[in-house]
């Protein structure tokens, strides 16, 4: 099964790489959380700031560690590297290769997310993770690895990744619910903001670790950004003439 | 059986490949060749449906070749002009990817990876990443990868580029050997003695038009076996002629600094591409 393939090259890849996909995945969201929430100690709808802060970190920890995983790495293989030749004149069925990337890259956000997890772990926050929480760290990881390899398709030059990630994964960490609520944003911006996949990654999270239930509406929104990528990541691959 | 037909493939205004037709028979060696920019790459591209064509369509054994043709896929094996590996596998890994693509065995993969590396003079190395291999060693692994899945078709971009004389020799002694286990396989290349070597047929093609084909030895007794060279002010010009004869005729009356030789493929390849550059 190619999928089962292409899973098998990204743990060859997770093994080699071991510490270097550890360490990235913990500096970034470290600093966040001791500069936000222990570095300028403050609150938030009347509790610690941490607890707003932890789950909003979590939910960016898998985006970014997904969609570096798939963003960077097809753009090396097929520009660079020209390994994905290899894998478009193989009898491997593209979707099955498409699908393999989505869930080796959504393994690897849920892997990064579960690092902060481990991290955040000593400050006893009493906040909740379950297996829903993390059954949403793995779609929302899906959803990016889906964007990701659809901007890794559009790539022109290997500078393109880095820049995909300035103009869309640093905006999305800074305002999609990860550091302060939307709710005090202004209207049309607040619902335009609302509905990016993060904000509903960090709001179901974020829900969930307060013992309430996530708003359904969020699985279907992720949902949505899941089918629609994943559709033209497929067409990019079925169709492109130049890939 | 190999057929393109009416293949063409345009990047914006440029033409690369212009309604190629061709029918690559089983068990042939064929030869694609041509100058710089002349469409080969491009056409093997196409073979291996890196690219997709802008017209006409590849038949492989009477079906046509798709991405989605994973059936005709299963019968090709690739080697490209550049280095397409993961340049951060090792060589072993290199050949386990190829094999679980193919869905080979486990044994299977273990036992060619084995086989074909010792082969290749690379078994000692072959915990070594690829990015730490020198060009010649990736090029040969790239020979063991595609013939690890024993395709039925092997589409070589310049298989031999980089290639110092001896290994391209050992190179031609392979390829002969396993077109002689009745694959098929098509050739770009530069160097046109290899393809006068190994060759059944060729086309030679310019600006992505077909402009000649046939076997090596018939396009060389269509331009004449025999060749006269004369320097004349530091200009090489070359007469060809179809009996010794003639060309000895000629011979007597030229300049001292005139030679009599065969003619080789590398001649016909000269004046069809340089009747063409003539031709712009």
């Amino acid at each position: 099964m190619g999928i089962v393939t292409v899973l098998w090259e990204k743990w060859t890849e997770f093994r080699r790489d071991f510490y270097k996909i550890t360490v990235s995945a913990m500096v970034s969201p470290l600093m966040y959380l001791i500069i936000f929430g222990m570095g300028i100690q403050t609150t938030s709808h009347g509790e610690p700031y941490l607890h707003f802060l932890v789950p909003g970190i979590v939910s960016m920890a898998t985006m970014t560690g997904s969609f570096s995983a798939i963003a960077q790495n097809m753009s090396v293989q097929r520009l660079y590297e020209k390994a994905l030749d290899q894998i478009m004149v193989s009898p491997t069925p593209l979707w099955q290769f498409i699908l393999g990337q989505v869930l080796g890259g959504a393994l690897r956000g849920l892997y990064a997310g579960c690092v902060i997890l481990l991290l955040t772990y000593p400050i006893r926050t009493d906040l909740i993770f379950n297996s829903l929480s993390l059954f949403i760290m793995l779609l929302n990881g899906m959803v990016f690895s889906t964007i990701g390899l659809v901007l890794s398709f559009m790539a022109k030059s290997y500078s393109d990744a880095p820049r995909y990630t300035s103009f869309i994964i640093t905006p999305m960490s800074f305002l999609c619910n990860t550091f302060f609520s939307t709710e005090q944003m202004p209207a049309g911006f607040r619902q335009a903001v609302a509905i990016l996949p993060l904000s509903q990654t960090s709001s179901m999270i974020r829900a969930i670790a307060n013992g309430q239930p996530p708003d359904v509406i969020g699985f279907v929104i992720l949902g949505a950004y899941l089918v629609v990528f994943g559709l033209i990541s497929m067409v990019f691959i079925y169709r492109k003439k130049n890939l | 059986m190999i057929e393109l037909r009416g293949l063409t493939k345009t990047f914006g205004d440029f033409t690369a490949v212009d309604d190629l037709d061709l029918r690559i028979e089983t068990g042939e060696f064929f030869g694609l060749l041509g100058p710089n920019g002349a469409g080969k790459t491009t056409t093997i591209s196409m073979m291996s449906t890196v690219l997709l064509p802008t017209a006409g369509e590849i038949l492989i054994d009477g079906v046509p070749l798709t991405r989605r043709a994973n059936e005709q896929k299963r019968k090709l094996s690739v080697i490209t002009q550049e280095y397409s590996m993961r340049q951060d596998m090792n060589m072993e890994e290199v050949m386990e990817y190829q094999g679980r693509l193919y869905r080979l065995p486990r044994k299977v993969i273990r036992e060619k990876t084995e086989e074909l590396l010792d082969f290749a003079g690379l078994g000692e190395y072959r915990r070594r990443t690829v990015r730490h291999l020198s060009g010649g060693m990736k090029r040969k692994l790239m020979i063991c990868r595609a013939l690890m899945i024993e395709p039925e078709i092997l589409l070589l971009d310049e298989p031999t580029a980089g290639m110092d004389a001896l290994s391209r020799r050992q190179m031609w002694n392979l390829l002969r050997k396993v077109n002689n286990n009745r694959m098929t396989i098509v050739l770009t290349t530069h160097y046109i003695e290899e393809a006068q070597a190994l060759c059944d047929r060729v086309a030679l093609i310019n600006r992505g038009k077909l402009q000649k084909l046939d076997s090596p030895d018939a396009l060389i007794r269509e331009l004449g076996p025999f060749a006269v060279d004369e320097t004349a002010e530091n200009d090489l010009k070359t007469r060809y002629f179809q009996s010794r004869d003639e060309a000895i005729e000629y011979l007597s009356s030229a300049g001292e600094t005139a030679a009599l030789r065969a003619t080789t493929l590398e001649d016909v390849f000269v004046v069809v591409a340089g009747r063409k550059l003539e031709g712009r």
